[in-house]
């Protein structure tokens, strides 16, 4: 295995609120390798996005990273530990957008709703790199060609608007890549698309990667995109990684009883099984069970074990799952 | 853009010409026709009224001729002349009245506009950003003091402490020696002495409105995917708050350009009494008490198409700041 580009260690990010305090990402773990996408998967709610903007250091207030680490490997070899950086300060600043850029789950919102698409590409490129702004136009015409805008001369001056929720998605990218970052992190990109231009939006990210050689960390809860998209998966359930490994041994050899339950629930080409919803909700986020988070929907859970232990995370031959089973 | 003017100063055609018809209406509300006032005026200033002089009066203003001749005459009269006809109590043209009044309200209106403005925008951002702050607090606490103190109260209180602390002379826009002198450095430092009286008096509550609409407007914008979008590129906090959400909270600030000239011709009169402002106000209130209706219909008309010549200029920068006005 090449070193990392990030890895990230028992990373907490609470939210304070006036009820409580909801642990939305409570120990995450989580390796990221050069050039190959990784995969998050989780039901809704489980701390995906938390965590995506945790990396950013861009989580909205009340929420808080409390504790854990975050090494990136800089550009130069260097390691920073994104954890310790002040989160509006410049050193964060020059890794956002340059080194680790961000695409949204929500094209229609994500993007400044006065301000020309070109405007807000080319500002990024100024941002990043000392140079003049007729440079920062063609790059930007340049990178919205890239992404399959048609007439890229014409539409850097239209507004988002004016645009397709795909064509939005589209100009997104642009945004994201425009200063060829080394870590791109998708929150669900194509998740308010329709499918025809989910497929093309996919394709195309995809083909990108291909082309710069970035790594992704591709957040989803779509099984069908991380079977299409992803080199490595790491499922997480209520604010942890419970199962870390390779996209065929997550589909193949899953060990966590919870990523079984997850392809139980979903109809797989082929084959004739009944699907099964899994049994019981997520529990409240504010009422986390205190041994297995998953214990109470677990079938296999052991009494006495998993209701009052949490279980570390063990190794496996494809990566690491968080389970009694496997200790 | 273009496009977008013309189709909007079309439409003002209709709205100045329904103006003019209330404004032409609120000369003939009172009872008799002006003659009769006229003439009352004319007798009772000790003038002796001859019958040409009537002759003259009934020609000149249409009188006898069914409503919508005379609304014609007059009309026509200040669009191809620019005559407003006559004052009846000073028996002067209104001409010779307004001019100078209008062009103090103009002028107090726009200072008073960009006093609003350069203050309302830094603390409206200041009370957004920095929501339940100490600073928040104190601005809200005065806000709501400026929104809930009459204008005459404050406008006494604040005259109160300038005679008594600063023994300075006030009322008006010049102290009484620099009346009807020209121009002059010690003039021009006398009215700036005056002057920023009457702007805090009438911007006071609009300003308190308008720090509450832009933190309000910006209380909603802030926390927009577009802002996290801008963050995550590498922009700083203060070049991504004034580039897009502050943007977007403009509005308001455009839109107030429309509204600040009829609360200053209409609403700020007891303001102008209070402290003896040389403005339309006072006049339009005495012109309508003395039923001096050519002097009071031309003030309402000229005033109101300032405002929506005002509006006018709103609608055009609110379309040059935000382009789903201007494409729609
Ligand atoms: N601003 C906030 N204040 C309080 N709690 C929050 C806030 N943002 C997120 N949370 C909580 O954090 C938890 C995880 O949210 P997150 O957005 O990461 O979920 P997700 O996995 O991305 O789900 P989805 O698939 O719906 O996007 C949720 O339980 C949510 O209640
Ligand atoms: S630790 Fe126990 S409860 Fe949790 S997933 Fe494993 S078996 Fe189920
Ligand atoms: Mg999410």
């Amino acid at each position: 295995m090449p070193d990392p580009l990030l890895r990230i260690e028992d990373l907490r990010t609470h939210f304070f609120t006036p009820e409580g305090v909801v642990k939305s990402v409570d120990g995450v773990d989580l390796t990221v390798t050069p050039g190959r996408t990784l995969a998050v998967l989780g039901e809704s709610g489980c701390g995906k996005s938390v965590t995506a903007r945790s990396i950013l250091k861009i989580v909205d207030r009340p929420g808080r990273l409390v504790s854990g680490r975050m090494l990136w490997t800089r550009p130069d070899g260097s390691i920073a530990d994104l954890a310790s950086l002040p989160p509006t300060g410049p050193a964060i600043r020059a890794i956002r957008g340059r080194e680790i850029a961000m695409i949204f789950q929500e094209p229609m919102t994500s993007l400044g709703p006065i301000t020309s698409i070109g405007d807000q590409i080319s500002e990024t490129i100024l941002l990043h790199h000392p140079i003049s702004k007729a440079e920062a136009k063609s790059r930007t015409i340049a990178m919205l060609r890239r992404v399959g805008i048609p007439d890229p001369e014409a539409r850097i001056a239209a507004y988002p608007f004016q645009l397709s929720g795909g064509m939005r998605q589209r100009a997104m990218i642009a945004l994201a890549l425009c200063c060829a970052p080394r870590l791109l992190i998708a929150d669900e990109p194509t998740t308010a698309l329709d499918v025809t231009t989910q497929a093309n939006i996919l394709d195309l990210m995809r083909a990108l990667q291909a082309e710069d050689g970035m790594a992704m960390l591709f957040i989803t809860h779509d099984l069908g995109v991380v079977a299409e998209i992803a080199d490595e998966v790491a499922v997480m359930y209520l604010g942890r990684v419970v199962e870390q490994a390779s996209v065929d041994a997550i589909f193949h050899a899953p060990r966590h009883p919870y990523t079984r339950a997850l392809l139980r629930s979903i109809p797989r080409p082929g084959s004739r099984a009944r699907l099964e919803a899994i049994r019981g909700s997520i529990p409240h986020p504010l009422a986390r069970p205190a041994g297995c988070a998953f214990a109470p929907r677990c079938d296999q859970a052991i009494p006495g074990l998993c209701d009052t232990t949490p279980p570390d995370a063990y190794p496996t031959e494809a990566g690491s799952v968080r389970c009694h089973l496997h200790a | 853009m273009r496009d977008y003017i013309i189709r909007r100063i079309l439409y003002m055609i209709p709205t100045i010409i329904a103006i003019s018809v209330i404004a032409f209406t609120i000369i003939r509300l009172p009872p008799g026709d002006y003659l009769t006032t006229v003439i009352a005026e004319l007798s009772a200033s000790g003038a002796a009224v001859d019958s040409g002089t009537i002759a003259a009066l009934r020609d000149r203003y249409g009188l006898g001729d069914p409503s919508y001749i005379q609304y014609l005459k007059w009309i026509s009269r200040i669009v191809l002349h620019g005559d407003f006809g006559l004052s009846f109590e000073k028996n002067v043209p209104v001409n010779a009245l307004i001019w100078d009044r209008l062009g103090a309200t103009f002028g107090i209106s726009i200072l008073t506009l960009l006093f609003i403005w350069a203050f309302a925008f830094p603390i409206g951002i200041f009370s957004a950003v920095r929501k339940y702050s100490m600073g928040d607090y104190v601005v809200t606490f005065f806000g709501f003091l400026g929104l809930a103190t009459p204008n005459f109260l404050l406008a006494l209180v604040l005259m109160y402490v300038s005679v008594r602390y600063f023994g300075q002379s006030v009322g008006g826009l010049v102290s009484p020696e620099f009346i009807d002198t020209a121009w002059s450095w010690d003039k021009a430092i006398d009215l700036v002495a005056h002057i920023w009286l009457p702007i805090v008096v009438i911007g006071a509550s609009g300003m308190a409105a308008l720090i509450r609409i832009m933190r309000a407007n910006l209380l909603d914008e802030l926390y927009r995917p577009y802002v996290v979008t801008a963050r995550a590129k590498g922009m700083s906090e203060f070049s991504l708050l004034l580039r897009y959400p502050v943007r977007v909270a403009l509005n308001p600030f455009l839109s107030t350009v429309g509204w600040m000239l009829p609360t200053l011709v209409s609403g700020e009169i007891v303001v102008s009494v209070v402290l003896s402002l040389p403005t339309t106000g006072p006049m339009l209130l005495r012109a309508l008490l003395s039923q001096d209706m050519y002097l009071a219909g031309s003030i309402i008309l000229i005033a109101s198409l300032m405002t929506v010549l005002g509006t006018l200029l709103s609608d055009i920068l609110l379309a040059w700041v935000d382009p789903r006005i201007r494409y729609q």
